[in-house]
């Protein structure tokens, strides 16, 4: 064991590492921060470090080109020994980094970390949050699948709505008018050098200012941070009641990095690769893309949004999220730190998180977007044919060869972006129907033109019948004495 | 925990992994990313083309009961593999080959065609009887269809507002090959008897079911047809 010590000692003649390292492992934390709350963003570093590692033994195999990239996929997943598992680590590791981040960060925001003199450690890392982000999208798109080439596709629709310089932008992020080789060339540079590139080398300030900061204390009521006594009190503290970082909180990090990293594996086993899901062929309509779950609440929140708001809010509302996010801690860069006493924060971030997990929830159990198979794939309730005439039950027909269904749920299979009509009866009479059919309005097209005057009757007597067995259809009194008067004249045979 | 209780643990996990790792949960199967031509069970294909309209398991569905198996006894190859290509002018059935513009291929088509005849043909399934031919272009006897109506329908078509089946709008939608279709083989699934049976023992002829529908075609509004080709879908 001689040697070890003679070759340590060379090199750290030279190197003359060992006084930083082991300033920076022993330096003193404060007693109560060696806490499991502490353990978000070392976690979010291993995920790093895992994504890396596996991103290079991808990048082994895979093929950045249009023609190939799918079909290398294939390959890890098919066959080469464990080059699903390899690709599902690489996903899953994705998917937890992001969440990772987000709640790390949450977790910053909560503990008021962000405050004097921790300011540029929080903006560094608002913008790796961003970068994580990029980095989960431009994965995404180089899986080249069907979801990867409809995402991208909305993706640049929503760039291109960007005034003045929004088609330049998408030109320059396809490279070219349309998605093609080039496209997965640029986002292959993207993913594999320029963002992870920057990545580093914020992570590398990033935890450099930790160290060099410290670790944030925990918060208590009443520690008012103030620019002019926050450093010397924050000395005294460390120094009075400190540990040191290693072992004492590190034990923790190790723990919690290593349980995430069996997580992944875990979910990796079970769940496995992420796609590749169908060829990536504009031809092929019949497509439901999907988003990876953290881009999934930006498609609900368009499906609900009314077209006219789209636009502003596509546009505005990152631009206003990120510079609030920026903002925050010269806003707020003394003060109070304790949840306790900043119910304005609390509530805050318990809005965002209720609504980001509610537009999650539905974008993940609803079609955002018109259903697109559902006029030859869901079936008419049997409960609605069951009893109707022979011109309703051709009345269904209409519906279904219509496509109603793609918009129009009926017993909670079909598209979302009209509403169910299970009970359409009870709310329109038949007049109302006709016009609405006729006429579309709101969001719905009029179908007056490509319906002839069978087919409207049909479709009408079938909405008609729409309505619970307990409850009457709507109906008005003019109507039902246009319609005796008719009956009487015998204008319809055998009714 | 001692490192040397860890340790096993983890190489029995790693082991597993490599062991079994095609048979993992997660571990992806093949032929899951078919394209949509290649697409050739008969079920998915009915599933995702056939179903809203003519009802999961072809019946109970509002166009046509195809797994009725007199319907499946009396209709040809042929003329099964026509009407899913082409479509059937006059009624909502709409055309499925890229020939004309919608999405099936050919080797689909015949998949489907197979697999309805698997599925839903039983033998012997008229008996000893000999049906009315599938479709037949002669021109009917509307007089003779009307009494045959009044003879052979109208017991059940009369009151029910159920069974108007001489609705002008709904003759609108339906081509006389439809409505010959259904009273020919019936549709057992909502209770119409085929060709023996609406007046048992006095079977139809293939001339008699012509009639009735000249009868009912007469009833038809072609007016309120004009602006409905029988346009394909998509
Ligand atoms: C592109 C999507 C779309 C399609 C396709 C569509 N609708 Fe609509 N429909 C809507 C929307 C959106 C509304 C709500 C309109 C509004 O806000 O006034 C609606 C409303 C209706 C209503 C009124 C429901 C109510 O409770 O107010 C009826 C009835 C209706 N549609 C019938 C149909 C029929 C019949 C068809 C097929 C011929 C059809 N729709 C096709 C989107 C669609
Ligand atoms: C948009 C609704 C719709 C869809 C989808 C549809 N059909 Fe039809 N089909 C009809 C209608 C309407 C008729 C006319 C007969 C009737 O309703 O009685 C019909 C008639 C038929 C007939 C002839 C019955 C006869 O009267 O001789 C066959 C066979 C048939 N369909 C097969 C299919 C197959 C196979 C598919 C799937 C590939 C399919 N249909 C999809 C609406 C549809
Ligand atoms: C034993 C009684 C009975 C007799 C006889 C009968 N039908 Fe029917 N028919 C029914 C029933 C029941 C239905 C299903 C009614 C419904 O729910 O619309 C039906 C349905 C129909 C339908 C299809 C309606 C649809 O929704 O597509 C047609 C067409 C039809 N009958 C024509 C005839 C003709 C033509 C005759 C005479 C040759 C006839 N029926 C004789 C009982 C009968």
């Amino acid at each position: 064991m001689r040697w070890v010590k003679t070759a340590y000692n060379w090199l750290e003649l030279r190197l003359q590492l060992e006084a930083p390292i082991k300033e920076a492992a022993l330096h003193p934390v404060p007693r109560r921060t060696a806490s499991w709350w502490y353990v978000f963003g070392s976690a979010a570093f291993t995920l790093l470090l895992l994504q890396i590692v596996t991103g290079i033994l991808l990048a082994i195999v895979y093929a950045p080109t249009a023609g190939e990239a799918w079909n290398s996929l294939n390959v890890l997943n098919h066959q080469l020994e464990l080059g699903w598992f390899l690709r599902a680590m690489h996903g899953w590791g994705s998917s937890f980094m992001v969440a990772v981040v987000i709640v790390h960060m949450m977790q910053v925001f909560l503990f008021g970390a962000y405050k004097f003199p921790r300011e540029l450690t929080w903006i560094l890392g608002v913008f790796l949050l961003l970068m994580t982000l990029a980095m989960a999208f431009t994965g995404q798109v180089l899986r080249f699948d069907q979801d990867a080439y409809w995402g991208l596709g909305i993706g640049a629709s929503i760039t291109s709505r960007i005034p003045i310089v929004g088609g330049p932008m998408v030109h320059m992020l396809l490279g070219g008018p349309i998605i093609a080789g080039a496209t997965l060339s640029r986002f292959f540079a993207l993913h594999v050098f320029v963002i992870p590139g920057a990545m580093l080398l914020f992570v590398a300030l990033h935890v450099w200012m930790v160290l060099k900061l410290g670790v944030n204390e925990w918060p208590m009521p009443g520690r008012i941070v103030r620019r002019s006594t926050y450093l010397a009190e924050y000395n005294k503290m460390t120094h009075e009641d400190g540990v040191p970082f290693v072992p004492v909180a590190f034990w923790k990090d190790a723990v919690f990095s290593g349980a995430i990293l069996a997580a992944v594996a875990v979910c990796a086993v079970v769940f496995g690769p992420f796609g590749p899901g169908g060829q990536p062929d504009p031809t092929i309509i019949q497509a439901v893309p999907r988003p990876d779950f953290f881009f999934l609440w930006i498609y609900a929140a368009l499906a609900y949004l009314p077209p006219s708001m789209e636009t502003p809010f596509i546009l505005i509302a990152p631009i206003i999220g990120i510079s609030v996010l920026l903002a925050l801690p010269f806003y707020a860069s003394e003060g109070e730190k304790s949840w306790h006493r900043r119910p304005v924060a609390v509530l805050m971030l318990t809005t965002i998180a209720v609504s980001w997990g509610v537009l999650t929830h539905l974008a993940s159990f609803t079609p955002w977007s018109p259903h697109m198979d559902a006029w030859s794939g869901d079936p008419v309730p049997v409960r609605y044919l069951q009893h109707a005439t022979p011109l309703v039950r051709q009345g269904a027909v209409v519906f279904q060869e219509k496509q109603c269904r793609n918009c129009h749920a009926l017993d909670g299979s079909g598209g979302q972006r009209g509403p169910a009509l299970d009970a359409v009866a009870t709310r329109m009479t038949t007049d109302q129907l006709i016009r609405q059919v006729l006429q579309g309005g709101g969001n719905m097209p009029a179908y007056g033109k490509n319906l002839s005057p069978a087919e409207v009757n049909a479709l009408v007597s079938f909405l008609e019948t729409l309505h619970p067995a307990n409850q009457q259809p709507a109906a008005d009194a003019s109507r039902r004495e246009v319609e005796s008067a008719q009956s009487s004249l015998g204008s319809a045979p055998a009714k | 925990m001692r490192l040397r209780n860890v340790l096993p643990a983890v190489g029995a996990f790693a082991a597993l992994l490599i062991a079994g790792c095609n048979h993992m949960p997660g571990a992806p199967r093949a032929q899951e990313l078919a394209r949509p031509e290649d697409q050739l069970d008969f079920t998915a294909l009915y599933k995702t083309n056939c179903q809203g309209c003519h009802g999961v398991n072809g019946k109970n569905g509002a166009a046509y009961d195809l797994s009725n198996p007199e319907f499946q006894a009396l209709i040809d190859d042929e003329n099964l593999k026509m009407i899913v290509t082409l479509g059937m002018p006059g009624c909502r059935m709409p055309a499925f080959s890229r020939q004309a513009g919608a999405m099936l291929t050919d080797e689909q088509i015949d998949a489907l065609v197979k697999g309805m005849r698997q599925a839903w043909l039983k033998p012997a399934a008229f008996g000893n009887d000999k049906p009315p031919a599938y479709d037949d272009d002669q021109k009917g006897d509307t007089a003779h269809g009307q009494l045959l109506y009044g003879s052979h329908c109208a017991s059940c078509h009369k009151d029910s507002p159920q069974q108007q089946v001489t609705s002008p709008d709904y003759l609108a939608l339906m081509s006389d090959q439809a409505l010959r279709t259904i009273i020919i083989a019936g549709r057992p699934d909502l209770g119409q008897p085929d060709w023996r049976n609406d007046k048992p023992g006095q079977p139809l002829s293939g001339q008699d079911v012509t009639d009735i529908v000249a009868y009912l075609g007469s009833l038809r509004n072609p007016a309120s047809n004009a602006a409905a080709p029988a346009a394909p879908v998509r």
